[in-house]
């Protein structure tokens, strides 16, 4: 069954506290949270969320595209390193 | 610790893999390890296996997430089960180029990473793949610290000298 419209999307309170606190004093710092179900909002758009993997806290930069979303979708608990070395390109967004 | 990554420029890239035969016809499954996926077109050619023995691709088609590949080299479906598994490559000279602010994972790993106030961090020892940006894995004398691939952070990359330097934002380590 999916969530009642009338809660609104999931997020943990701290974190849109925390959120908010540093949209209003226009800091950019880096947030570690371990809550991978909450839903990115828009007043999260262009901070950096570091998320809890499992194991370690992986920082991504949320943008427009993932207003939506939760923040889980984004950090991988499974990893897989292989030796080949393959034509794949990485580079700054 | 300083230059302790080891970055080394490899002679093949893998560009994808031979999964099974298909059909009675030669045609083989390919799983796609490439960014470029569009490499793959008639008259192009891999070299395929631990042998890097030459393929020319006669025709493509895509099948699921997959590529069914006829190469000349291969008439039929037993000659075809002989590359089950077979990764192909391509020589580091024939990469596909690339754009702007964009660089391949071997170009990264090994690279020595610095703050712009000059503190050594470490090498970047690996690369996650995040539905978002890449996070590069750097290891150094703190341990390890994990840096968003993104411009408020990534400073500066130099492939030649092996030397990237960034900007930490409070909270990365």
């Amino acid at each position: 069954m999916s969530r009642s419209l009338k809660k609104g999307p999931y997020i943990h309170p701290k974190l849109l506290k925390k959120i908010e606190e540093m949209n209003r004093r226009g800091e950019r710092r880096v947030i570690k949270t371990w809550s991978r179900a909450s839903v990115i909002f828009p007043q999260m758009v262009g901070h950096t969320i570091a998320v809890h993997d499992g194991r370690r806290h992986v920082p991504i930069y949320i943008t427009e595209q993932m207003v939506g979303h939760r923040l889980g979708e984004f950090v991988p608990t499974r990893t897989f390193r292989g030796h080949i070395v393959k034509e794949k390109k990485t580079g700054r967004r | 610790m300083k230059g302790k990554g080891k970055r080394r420029t490899p002679r093949y890239l893998a560009v994808g893999r031979i999964i099974a035969p298909h059909g009675i016809r030669g045609e083989v499954e390919v799983d796609i390890h490439t960014d470029f996926p569009e490499r793959f077109t008639p008259g192009a050619h891999v070299l395929a296996g631990e042998g890097k023995a030459p393929l020319v691709i006669e025709s493509v088609r895509p099948y699921r997430k997959r590529l069914l590949i006829k190469f000349r080299e291969i008439p039929d479906r037993t000659r075809a089960e002989t590359w089950r598994g077979a990764w192909l490559h391509v020589p580091v000279e024939e990469a596909w180029p690339l754009q702007e602010d964009e660089y391949y994972e071997y170009q990264i790993v090994g690279m020595d990473v610095w703050t712009e106030d000059g503190e050594y961090l470490g090498h970047v020892d690996h690369i996650i793949y995040t539905g978002a940006n890449d996070v590069y894995v750097i290891v150094g004398p703190e341990g390890e610290i994990l840096i968003p691939a993104i411009k408020d952070v990534i400073r500066e990359i130099d492939v030649e000298e092996g030397r990237m330097v960034v900007h930490l934002l409070p909270g990365l380590r």
